[in-house]
């Protein structure tokens, strides 16, 4: 495999994770949400959200896509929704990538 | 692993923040001597791979589901542990923004976690253990790197009181003990299919070689 083969292949195999995982990812809390659920301490919990200003726990950022989904597209918005972000890593990896590849080459 | 926003309070947060970009900044010190045509192309299948297969929670026991972190994956693939601080930050940062996985003023805990202690943890125990069996050393690397990165998190979230430290270490290293087993068997897959087609590409295989 040549080097842009491999880049294809990897894209490749990302976007049919990324059509895979909408229908067969688990949809249990995973390890560190399954503990919480049992073990934490909620006045913690409580002080910490306050001092964040949320109402529960999760991220300060709005997020345009939570929990991987757009909102009312059910499972195709599951499938874009990572789509869109694999999109978005790859080309910030490779933006910076290449960024600092130009920059050694000086 | 990912840790939301109100789990950690803002002092230790802000703590984990400074960690993690000066361990950033020293990544990309390491990209710029290390990025090229050749390793550019692998770095980036590499980080669109390892955001879509974190995505593909598996389920395990006990109603709980777990999903590989790849930094002991990526460090191996690049002989560097500075490879996986560089490649978990960009997954985490897109993760954080744009799918609320893993909260902003944590992210800096979150890169802690699964690049900084999974990379390094990953890439010394292959090192160590590389010269018995390249695949036995890349699977219990792999599996260590997740389990090492859960219980530094349950210590995180005892030092902010979030969790008991006893039950914290006893339910993180519990689940991410069997997490670790598809983390590993993932990472000899792909570090073994890689190390085969493109066998250049796998630094860690010609060390491997040479020193045999």
């Amino acid at each position: 495999m040549n080097n842009n083969s491999i880049l294809i292949a990897g894209l490749i195999v990302a976007v049919l994770l990324g059509i895979a995982a909408p229908f067969l990812a688990s949809g249990n809390p995973d390890g560190l949400e399954s503990a919480a659920e049992k073990i934490v301490n909620l006045d913690v919990l409580d002080a910490n959200l306050e001092e964040a200003g949320l109402e529960e726990e999760g991220t300060i950022a709005p997020s345009p896509m939570p929990d991987y989904a757009i909102p009312g597209m059910e499972k195709i918005g599951e499938i874009a929704a990572l789509i869109i972000g694999i999109l978005l890593v790859t080309l910030l990896s490779f933006g910076v990538g290449s960024l600092l590849k130009s920059t050694s080459k000086n | 692993m990912h840790i939301p926003d109100g789990f950690i309070p803002f002092w230790e947060s802000a703590i984990f923040w400074v960690i993690s970009l000066i361990f950033l900044s020293l990544s990309l010190r390491w990209a710029s001597k290390e990025m090229n045509e050749k390793t550019v192309p692998l770095f980036t299948a590499l980080a669109a791979g390892i955001f879509a297969i974190q995505a593909m929670n598996m389920p395990i026991p006990w109603g709980t589901s777990g999903h590989m972190v790849g930094a002991a994956l990526t460090a191996i693939v690049f002989d560097s542990p500075w490879a996986a601080v560089l490649l978990l930050a960009m997954v985490l940062i897109v993760q954080g923004l744009f799918f609320a996985d893993g909260g902003l003023i944590v992210m800096g805990t979150n890169i802690f976690n699964m690049g900084i202690v999974g990379g390094f943890a990953g890439y010394y125990i292959f090192k160590a253990l590389k010269k018995t069996n390249f695949h036995v050393a890349i699977f219990i690397a792999a599996w260590a790197a997740t389990f090492i990165a859960s219980l530094v998190c349950a210590a995180e979230l005892a030092i902010a009181g979030t969790f008991p430290i006893d039950l914290g270490i006893q339910f993180m290293g519990l689940y991410h003990a069997v997490i670790g087993i598809i983390e590993g068997l993932i990472t000899v897959i792909v570090v073994g299919y890689l190390a085969s087609a493109r066998p250049d590409l796998v630094k860690s295989v010609k060390k491997v070689v040479l020193n045999e």
